[in-house]
């Protein structure tokens, strides 16, 4: 079974992007972070299939668990989604260019999860 | 600076809309002093830096940060507990970053974590000195009240 790292400050959101996944019937497990460098040991603990990822975090921030991610070749093919409440086309761009797979903005709905989702063959 | 609190009346309208599934009422916007007595239990605050710089607040009574905590979980919340901090921080935050793309023509901004303010008459401490403080009240579940306060200095961004 595929494993799901959702990583948000808000253990809230992290339930509503649990919940949102989970209703599109597809099988995986869960495993969360608070924070980016929380995000980052779960990763080199275990075999993560896609990260769900949140930008603004205390400790380490989504951008730049991003960067750090995308600076490993054993991550550069890992599908990396940012799901935040950033909305400007500045902020997208910023993530586009250092990595992100794809870019979901709050408040986060099944539609859209699904699309996102759909592009990368989850 | 008026001219900036349209894109937080218009997001805000629209994500209590998605997030929590309710229709708002926006009042009349009215300027604040940031030594005002008011009645508000708890403030979710974002900073605002970049190339401008104040903070937007949202304030509300106890009972609606309760029930839009319960409209978040699924379960019901009678005490300001961390869901509850969670809840409220999590709202203004998505407010605060959705502003920013009705904001991005004027100017770049960098948003804070929220930082949330509880107790009666509790005080915000507003970053700016120079920005004057617009509240824009809002009216919910056809009773209740809360208010979205905006300052924004385009001034003195760094």
């Amino acid at each position: 079974m595929k494993t799901v790292l959702v990583v948000d400050d808000s253990r809230i959101m992290r339930n509503i992007v649990k919940n949102t996944f989970t209703s599109m019937n597809i099988p995986c497990q869960f495993v969360e972070a608070g924070n980016g460098k929380e995000a980052f040991q779960q990763l080199e603990s275990q075999q993560i299939d896609l990260v769900l990822l949140d930008w603004n975090m205390p400790e380490l921030s989504g951008l730049d668990l991003l960067k750090t991610i995308r600076s490993k070749e054993k991550y550069k093919a890992l599908p990396v989604i940012m799901v935040t409440s950033e909305a400007a086309r500045y902020n997208v761009i910023e993530a586009l260019k250092n990595g992100a797979t794809d870019y979901i903005i709050k408040p986060v709905n099944e539609k859209n999860f699904r699309e996102k989702i759909s592009k990368i063959n989850f | 600076m008026e001219k900036y609190i349209q894109p937080f009346i218009d997001v805000c309208v629209s994500v209590f809309k998605d997030f929590i599934g309710a229709e708002l009422v926006t009042g009349r916007p009215y300027f604040v002093d940031k030594n005002d007595p008011h009645e508000w239990d708890i403030s979710a605050v974002i900073g605002l830096t970049g190339e401008a710089r104040g903070a937007v607040v949202i304030s509300m009574k106890r009972e609606l940060s309760l029930k839009l905590t319960n409209a978040l979980t699924g379960t019901e919340h009678k005490d300001l507990d961390d869901e509850v901090v969670d809840a409220i921080g999590e709202i203004i935050n998505i407010i605060a970053g959705n502003a920013k793309r009705g904001l991005e023509e004027s100017f770049r901004l960098v948003i804070s974590l929220p930082t949330i303010v509880r107790g009666k008459g509790h005080t915000i401490m507003w970053p700016n000195e120079q920005a004057r403080i617009i509240c824009i009240p809002f009216k919910i579940f056809e009773t209740e009240t809360f208010c979205l306060s905006v300052a924004i200095d385009s001034s003195s961004g760094v």
